[in-house]
């Protein structure tokens, strides 16, 4: 045991150290009279953020941080949260839900985080749900897109603590459906991850294209467990099927050695209407390059073509400036989650939890991707993010997005009270 | 529905051969040293990005990338063992694994800092980039060329085990290594020589990954490493001709299971392993390796 006890004299020098401290601080860092800043919220601001940062997907926790630190860095130049300073503390998620349990007591309990946000699996961010409403902190989830986080957890069991900022599995599913409801292909087939989100954005678009477009059929479904590498016996099942559309939310590397494999197979000759979800994740666009093929249905969560208004194209701006990169979607959601809690801060006046969450509530913010609006029922920012053809530009060494249809997030989001045909699109006017 | 049996047989090779690139390295280690190399993996990554680097450094050969990048982890391998895992020989196994999983971290980071976080889609290879017709199917080259590549390697292994007089001396140190010793075999020497050859091994695999999978990624040599433990484990720990049979089978039954029992093609593999281990708990050919 060679464990250093404090002696007498180290307490005292403590002491003393501390009072000299609290003596500066009351005296002189306090500015008083006409020249205060209007500091409602004492002592800094500490949001607790986990993404992925190890293993394959370690680049999508780097994406997180550009964007975060970003927000940080901007709101600290400018004063920071109500006059309080924002401090930012990162953990590895790993992807694994008890590890995500871990970070979130360690960022209250330990760390005295006020806020927490990140999250990357829908694992995890459900596992979260009910430890948030224990911890009593609010979190914004930046990734993880299962409706059920909001359908059930929030709306259902109703637990205050969790919002969501990123569009969750209604932009896969639904908003896949409203734009394949236009597209000749009668016969559509999947392959997708083995997990939740494979299964539960395959059903949703299933459901909803079958009600928007009678006499569609659904021929073949091939499941690929997480950390697949080699995707031809998966190809050889769909080329099976003779399908004319293929659907799939694989994602991330999983998807470049996917669409390569296709390629190599002769998928893309035989089957003319391919949709990926989450195909426009700047990962899977610059890693495939050239060889992603032209006319892939592609979308995300945020693509920084996408609103085409000053706000966007001059933050676009500066994040390439600053990191040599274009946004990845949960660089924005990352960015705008920060920019969230500052509105939220500002508007309680308090960076007490329970105000912060209430000001959250229905709350309307502007950000990169454009308008969002946290919806009071269920805590889920509604906001529209494009769906598009690939095309070759030469401004860009990737695929980008040519043409563009957008619909409206109200148009094909769920809707409260989740039950029954009336809360899923196709809505009445 | 021939097509669609001969092309998933051809995947399921592929995927089997590419296995056993990795598997053949693993298993001779462990085979010769006696070592469960965790961080055989982390050469297959390495041997990837040092390809790919070379690669684009070198105007795009792969051929030229493929012969010196698994040098440079050859290099690496033999730090690792002459520096590291020589001192743990002689204690129990879980230490030996404790090391060597401390390198897949290492190693890991290691190629975080240098290329970066991110994914990396790797570029095909010029004359194998295309696709055969296979029975009005296309089939990629590359994977043909894979299928290959397996029987060559393994036949390489077994020409040198078999009939070179350094493979005697292998043989000899793996079977009694305190008798080999005593007949004046270096055996430290010739088990940093055996480790570093398994390395390279392990590193050629990484390589051929590079247009195979398509894509490099830090962490990438954790999923195969686990396919290429079940397959040594089958096929006897140690025995190369029970990791050749081994991948082979591996491959196949997923391939086929991915095809048409999809909703088990997870398990498919590990219940082979455990029907192997309670049938014959020393693998296909274990027998032969605890000799």
């Amino acid at each position: 045991m060679a464990k250093k006890k404090m002696t007498r004299r180290d307490f005292f020098k403590a002491g003393l150290l501390t009072g000299a401290g609290a003596c500066l601080g009351a005296g002189v860092l306090k500015p008083t009279g006409l020249w205060a800043a209007p500091a409602k919220v004492k002592g800094p601001v500490k949001i607790g953020y986990q993404a992925i940062m190890s293993g394959t997907l370690a680049g999508y926790g780097e994406f997180h941080k550009m964007g975060v630190d970003m927000a940080v860095d901007e709101i600290n130049k400018k004063g920071g949260i109500a006059g309080a300073k924002v401090v930012v503390e990162y953990r590895d998620s790993t992807l694994k839900a008890p590890e995500a349990i871990k970070n979130a007591r360690y960022f209250v309990d330990s760390w005295g985080a006020d806020f927490l946000g990140g999250v990357d699996s829908s694992g995890q961010a459900l596992a979260l749900a009910p430890v948030m409403k224990q911890l009593g902190k609010p979190i914004i989830i930046t990734h993880a897109a299962t409706e059920k986080l909001n359908e059930i957890e929030v709306f259902q069991k109703g637990i205050k603590e969790v919002f969501r900022i990123s569009s969750p599995t209604y932009q896969d599913g639904n908003a896949a459906a409203f734009v394949a409801k236009d597209l000749p292909a009668m016969k559509w087939a999947t392959i997708s991850p083995k997990y939740e989100y494979g299964y539960t954005c395959w059903s949703m678009f299933k459901n909803t294209l079958a009600k928007l477009k009678p006499g569609v059929q659904f021929v073949a479904e091939s499941w690929a467990p997480f950390g697949t590498t080699d995707f031809r016996a998966h190809i050889n099942t769909i080329l099976d099927a003779k399908p004319d559309g293929l659907y799939s939310v694989e994602w991330a590397g999983e998807l470049i050695s996917m669409m390569k494999q296709a390629g190599q197979a002769g998928l893309f000759n035989k089957i003319k209407h391919v949709m990926l979800p989450v195909g426009a994740a700047m990962d899977v666009l610059e890693g495939l390059g050239k060889e992603m093929p032209d006319n892939i249905w592609i979308s995300g969560r945020y693509f920084f073509q996408y609103p085409k208004d000053k706000r966007n194209t001059a933050w676009v701006a500066s994040f390439v400036k600053r990191w040599k990169h274009y946004p990845a979607y949960v660089s924005e959601t990352g960015y705008s989650s920060i920019y969230a809690f500052k509105q939220a801060v500002e508007a309680a006046g308090s960076k007490d939890a329970k105000k912060v969450i209430a000001a959250l509530e229905g709350m309307k913010m502007q950000s990169p991707a454009g308008e969002r609006v946290f919806r009071k029922q269920d805590h889920q920012a509604v906001y529209t993010v494009p769906w598009g053809l690939t095309a070759a530009d030469p401004k860009y060494p990737f695929k980008v997005m040519g043409k563009m249809v957008v619909i409206p997030a109200q148009d094909f989001f769920n809707r409260p009270p989740f039950k029954g045909p009336e809360s899923m699109p196709p809505f009445k006017k | 529905m021939l097509e669609s049996f001969v092309h998933v047989c051809l995947a399921g090779l592929s995927k089997g051969m590419f296995i056993w690139l990795v598997a053949s390295g693993l298993t001779l280690i462990f085979g010769v040293l006696g070592v469960l190399n965790f961080a055989h993996g982390s050469f297959y990554m390495l041997g990837a990005y040092f390809c790919f680097s070379l690669l684009s450094h070198l105007g795009h050969n792969f051929w030229l990338g493929l012969i010196l990048g698994p040098l440079f982890v050859c290099l690496v391998g033999y730090v690792v063992e002459r520096y590291f895992l020589r001192y743990v020989y002689h204690i129990d196994l879980p230490y030996q694994l404790l090391l060597t999983f401390a390198f897949v971290l290492i190693f890991d980071d290691l190629v975080k800092v240098v290329w970066g976080a991110g994914s990396i889609g790797s570029p095909s290879v010029a004359g194998l980039s295309g696709s055969v017709r296979i029975l009005g199917r296309l089939f990629p080259s590359y994977s043909l060329f894979i299928i290959l590549v397996g029987p060559l390697v393994a036949l390489g292994l077994w020409g040198l085990l078999e009939k070179t007089w350094a493979g005697r001396i292998i043989r000899a140190a793996s079977s009694d290594r305190e008798m080999a010793s005593a007949l004046g075999v270096r055996v430290p020497a010739l088990f940093t020589a055996v480790f570093v050859f398994g390395t390279w091994l392990g590193a050629v695999g990484g390589g051929l990954a590079v247009p195979y999978v398509g894509l490099l990624t830090p962490g990438m040599g954790e999923s195969i490493i686990i396919d290429a433990f079940v397959v040594a484990v089958i096929g006897g720990l140690g025995s190369l001709k029970g990791a050749f049979l081994g991948a082979l089978i591996i491959g196949l039954l997923s391939s086929f299971g991915t095809r048409f029992l999809p909703t088990f093609d997870m398990f498919l593999t590990f219940i082979l392993m455990a029907i192997v281990l309670l049938w014959r708990p020393q693998g296909f050919f274990g027998e032969e390796a605890a000799r």
